[in-house]
């Protein structure tokens, strides 16, 4: 009864504006003041160990950091050239190289909005310049972009790896497959309706460009080698006898993975592309050579674009934080009145199948992610139901993909989708507008998430193929 | 959409705080990020790893969080749900901003009692008394002055606090009171930042705490380009 009212409150504090940490936080702290004998002093200190305490969640502001390179530099405009290259003289091939564009940038980062922002600002005004709608345009991207959570790496991943101790490493591959299905299954509808509107297609550039595009490209492709080749394996060598050249498996930690992405992304950002630093070409002028200025390899690291690049994650990161943060202090309210067990208890009693429990899960998410951040819906909502998937014999990775393909849909429902702010202000339209326009591919998501949660193999297969079958602890 | 409102530093105070502000949230991130790669290096390279590292990283990003929401007050970068808000009236939507601001300072205040009853005995302060507030210092409380942290060693120049707090007893890894100093000044600086924004609030200078979505800068810059 008293968390129903806990429920209530942070509705209620959300709805009049109140931010949502503090919402979580403030509802959280005056239950436990109120009903349990967990003491003020307590709740700072698990506000402290949010961050130094979990490992796993380190690895956000390092992904988020890489992402922020990758957009500052001109990685989205190679990678736009490429997937026209690859796909632009099809029939609607320019809104089908959106959405593989989209594909590849999620690849890099690990959030939609900033997927929608690098690629929708690019492509959008390229469609209407070919003869698209804006409406189109919008809506193309619109969903596309929140590939962005699925195809790894992913912030929500982490994040649900850490609320529920699964492996980031298993998430993560179990994204690839219904990444590349959701894709596919966009650029697909998109071919069908511009066969049947009669959209306009580009011309055939030939091989040549394909491999120019892909080069350019290349470097920033790069970077999810790096991420999944360090924690999953890769070559390396060695000088202690045996084979010099030898397969190093998992090297890396998620975490450490991510950091050497943010450093990776830096160096190619301001020493290879040169689109930021002290050796881009200012007002578009050619970008300088590092034999013109050698002192760059020093002031690159202190130069305004790093700082500046450097604080914006930083502030990503403050603001992703401050609302998990506070989300763990709901979490703990939670676990600690056992209300995963007695919903557990509840739901089995009511002789709740597989089936119906994850319709539940999905309807419970696609309400909260009108009022939520993912992450932190997936701080309070993975705990909730983790139990009980495991009761049912459920997949703990099947049901972390299922939670993140909620959120994607989450993210382009109105009335509160977050993908539908940014379009409608990248693309300068009104809310309505890019809800009506986003509302055919929404009908493509629906279907794909259907498939998704009846046939787990297509997310469980990859990671347990490569990592071995999950060992599902209770 | 957003709050309308925009923070521009005005005095060469303001400036110089917001440049410090804005500089140690990059230097935070940045020094995150380069330790944990130096490690990975070394660990390639010469199969040796700093015992320190991660947990400075760690003590890192704690900071910079609570650090930055305080800055995340002042810019008002915080996200919430606009929905409703952007729906009433002017009025109306001025009093539900004056009532969020309450609870944030509610909140604010005791995040700080919290922060200072769990910081204060590790630098062998009084905690306070009271569930809720303050109602004055609890003396009989005992020091855990002597607590270290796990690996950090001890810096030269922190070596006064072992006559200050610990008895004249040396710290043989960095005592754990300095770490969690950020505790009770992050809260004391969001507490500010909440009450400077709730003054803007009252004279009408902004209506909100929040912002609807993470990209708002960003979407403004790629809004030029779709302009009609």
């Amino acid at each position: 009864m008293e968390v129903l009212l806990l429920f209530v409150m942070i509705v209620g504090l959300l709805l009049i504006g109140v931010p949502i940490a503090v919402s979580l936080g403030l509802s959280s702290i005056i239950f436990l003041l109120a009903f349990s004998d967990t003491s003020i002093g307590s709740v700072a200190a698990s506000l402290y160990q949010a961050m130094a305490g979990h490992y796993t969640l380190l690895a956000i502001p390092f992904f988020v950091l890489a992402s922020s390179f990758m957009s500052t530099g001109g990685v989205a405009k190679r990678i736009i050239r490429f997937a026209i290259a690859c796909v632009g003289h099809l029939q609607g091939g320019l809104a089908i190289a959106g959405v593989l564009a989209c594909m590849m940038f999620a690849a890099l980062s690990g959030s939609s909005p900033a997927t929608v922002v690098a690629i929708g600002s690019i492509v959008i005004a390229a469609m209407r310049q070919a003869g698209y709608t804006k409406e189109f345009a919008a809506g193309v991207i619109c969903n596309a972009g929140t590939l962005g959570i699925l195809i790894p790496p992913s912030i929500v991943m982490v994040v649900y790896a850490s609320a529920t101790d699964v492996s980031v490493g298993r998430m993560f591959l179990a994204g690839v497959i219904p990444g590349i299905l959701a894709g596919a299954m966009l650029m697909v509808t998109i071919w069908i309706m511009a066969r049947i509107k009669n959209m306009p297609k580009g011309d055939w550039q030939g091989w040549g460009e394909i491999w120019l595009s892909f080069r350019g490209a290349l470097w920033g492709l790069f970077l999810i080698v790096i991420i999944m080749g360090g924690i999953y394996g890769h070559p390396w060598v060695r000088f202690d006898g045996g084979s010099l050249i030898y397969w190093k498996g998992g090297a890396f930690t998620p975490t450490e993975a991510a950091a050497v992405a943010a450093v990776y992304a830096f160096f190619i950002a301001t020493y290879v592309y040169r689109d930021m630093g002290p050796l881009a070409g200012k007002d578009g002028a050619a970008p300088l050579s590092l034999l013109q200025r050698p002192q760059a390899i020093i002031t690159g690291f202190f130069h305004e674009d790093t700082r500046r690049t450097l604080f914006e994650g930083g502030k990503l990161t403050i603001t992703l934080m401050f609302i998990i943060a506070n989300a763990l202090i709901l979490k703990h309210v939670l676990t600690d009145e056992q209300i995963p067990q007695h919903i557990a208890g509840a739901m089995l009693d009511a002789g709740l199948g597989p089936i119906t429990f994850l319709i539940v899960v999905n309807v419970i998410l696609l309400i909260g992610g009108q009022f939520m951040e993912p992450s932190g819906l997936i701080v309070i909502v993975a705990p909730l139901v983790f139990p009980i998937a495991l009761q049912l014999g459920i997949d703990p990775i099947h049901l972390g993909i299922i939670m993140v393909v909620n959120m994607e849909i989450g993210m382009i429902t109105p009335p509160v989708g977050l993908n539908l702010f940014v379009t409608s202000g990248v693309a300068n339209m009104t809310m309505m507008a890019v809800v009506r326009a986003a509302l055919p591919f929404l009908g493509v998501l629906f279907v794909f998430l259907i498939i998704v949660t009846y046939v787990p193999i297509i997310s469980t297969w990859l990671p347990n193929s490569v990592m071995g079958p999950e060992i599902i602890i209770k | 959409m957003s709050a309308g409102w925009r923070y521009v530093p005005k005095t060469p105070l303001a400036r110089f705080v917001h440049g410090f502000e804005e500089n140690a949230i990059a230097l935070m991130l940045g020094a995150m990020t380069l330790l944990t790669f130096i490690n990975v290096v070394r660990r390639y390279l010469f199969n040796a790893s700093l015992i320190w590292s991660l947990e400075v990283t760690l003590i890192l990003f704690s900071w910079l969080v609570l650090f930055g929401i305080a800055y995340g007050f002042k810019v008002t970068a915080h996200l919430g749900v606009d929905a409703i808000t952007n729906m009433v009236s002017r009025p109306a939507r001025r009093t539900m901003g004056l009532l969020s601001a309450a609870i944030c300072i509610a909140y604010a205040v005791l995040i700080l009692k919290g922060s200072w009853d769990y910081w204060a005995p590790f630098a062998d302060l009084p905690p306070t008394t009271g569930r809720w507030f303050p109602t004055g210092f609890d003396w009989t409380a005992r020091g855990t002055s002597y607590f270290e942290t796990d690996q950090i060693p001890m810096p030269g120049f922190l070596r006064f606090l072992e006559d200050l707090i610990n008895y004249g007893d040396s710290y043989a890894k960095l005592p754990r009171m300095v770490p969690y100093i950020m505790l009770p000044v992050a809260a004391a600086l969001i507490l500010f930042r909440i009450v400077q924004a709730t003054i803007r609030i009252i004279r009408g200078e902004q209506d909100s705490l929040i912002v609807s979505h993470e990209a708002e800068d960003a979407v403004e810059e790629a809004a030029a380009l779709n302009r009609d």
